[in-house]
């Protein structure tokens, strides 16, 4: 398949292969899954996995840089507190080079992948470089 | 700030509800249970001032004070007497009560005649005691350790979730165990808050000098109006006071038990506080001035 003709849903990773945390969870735990999965990213959903918001490794360590609280009260605040709530985000069926595209102008490595309001996967930079250079 | 509504109160008594803007409540009485005949004398006359102030109430004495500094400070009436003698208060004035427990094996005995039980201060992290208080099925009023961070009490709040409790107030009495002296932090109440459950301040541990005559401890009972009208200015769902008509002849806490004269006097400032507070989140709001 040429490259064009691919889109997201071809190349994201699925759920179950990214950090994904419900909104209960505090901000230590959703760093361990980050470090579990190696990636700079967690996804924080609903019950009904609706995306909430989203955790970077970069949005914490420019918190981290301000922050005028002891490292452990920052832990264990909720995820959500932490989170971007208004993520840019992509759809399955949107191309992969228009995805890539607004990486580029965005400057961000991951998308979450939302359809009808639920996440359903995670474009990382990684895997769209990789189908980039497979052509 | 938004909290949860917590009710108290089972059967017949009459339900206290408190949290988010709902009125300050009360929560007092001897700090150990003496006699029937003073814990009904007790609730008489707190409820007389509770009513004339028109604030909801509850009924607090334990039955064992399983954290005396000495071995031959009074213990308590014990388990069976003591709640004994709360369910005649309940029956009586038709009030929920409350008492702590020390130990895991007291809980259900606790909950089955108490309409929410206590967890210790000393014990606010311990997995058996907030399991035990959870499985009773009643609200817990959980003490915030003197040793604890007021951020750190999350984890204790998650243990009383997990098992199965999501009737939680957490109260502040204080902080620095182990140097005979505490200190209130008041942005304990809205740190506290953040786990989403109403806060309660302690007065009279709060103004405790633990352990600093020696054997005893000591208090600064002049210092208890201060710290409830800052309490009630940072926000708190409820203030808890022990209270005696004696306090030099009470057989726990004699040193820092607010008199009962007093009563009247401090709780009324705190309600008037309380009002004026949500009265100025009216017009000014909350959390709108460096939210995070």
């Amino acid at each position: 398949m040429f490259i064009r003709n691919k889109n997201v849903g071809d190349v994201m990773l699925d759920l179950g292969r990214f950090p994904v945390v419900t909104e209960d969870i505090i901000l230590k735990e959703a760093l361990e899954k980050m470090d579990k999965f190696r990636l700079g990213v967690a996804c924080v959903v609903s019950s009904n996995n609706q995306l909430l918001g989203i955790i970077t490794d970069g949005d914490i360590r420019r918190k981290l840089l301000t922050m005028q609280k002891p490292l452990v009260a920052f832990f264990i605040d909720d995820a959500i507190n932490q989170s971007i709530k208004t993520p840019v985000i992509v759809t399955s069926s949107m191309g992969l080079i228009d995805a890539i595209e607004i990486m580029e102008n965005q400057q961000v490595w991951d998308l979450p992948v939302v359809d009808n309001g639920e996440l359903v996967g995670l474009l990382h930079l990684h895997s769209a470089t990789k189908a980039l250079l497979l052509g | 700030m938004g909290s949860k509504i917590i009710s108290i109160g089972y059967g017949n008594v009459k339900k206290v509800e408190l949290g988010a803007t709902l009125p300050l409540v009360f929560f007092g009485g001897p700090c150990a249970i003496e006699t029937k005949d003073h814990a009904l004398f007790m609730a008489d006359a707190i409820g007389e001032i509770c009513q004339n102030l028109n604030v909801p109430w509850v009924y607090k004495s334990c039955y064992d004070k399983d954290c005396r500094s000495a071995p031959d400070s009074f213990h308590g009436t014990g388990i069976d007497e003591g709640l004994k003698i709360l369910a005649n208060v309940r029956d009586e004035f038709g009030i929920p009560v409350m008492s702590d427990f020390s130990d895991a094996s007291w809980a259900a005995a606790t909950g089955e005649v108490c309409d929410m039980v206590q967890v210790p201060a000393y014990l606010c992290r311990q997995t058996s005691i907030l399991r035990a208080a959870a499985e009773t099925g009643r609200p817990v009023h959980l003490k915030k350790g003197q040793y604890m961070s007021p951020w750190n009490m999350k984890n204790s709040v998650r243990k009383l979730e997990a098992y199965g409790c999501d009737s939680i107030i957490l109260a502040d009495r204080g902080t620095f165990l182990g140097y005979s002296m505490l200190v209130n932090d008041m942005t304990s109440f809205p740190i506290m808050q953040k786990t989403g459950y109403p806060v309660c301040f302690d007065a009279t541990h709060s103004i405790q000098l633990p352990t600093s005559m020696g054997n005893i401890s000591g208090g600064q009972r002049e210092f208890i109006p201060y710290l409830v009208r800052a309490a009630a200015g940072c926000g708190i769902n409820a203030l808890f006071m022990e209270v005696h008509d004696n306090p030099k002849a009470a057989l726990s806490d004699a040193n820092t038990v607010l008199d009962l004269k007093y009563l009247e006097n401090v709780l009324h400032q705190a309600k008037i506080v309380h009002e004026t507070r949500l009265e100025l989140l009216d017009k000014f709001g909350e959390g709108n001035v460096h939210p995070e």
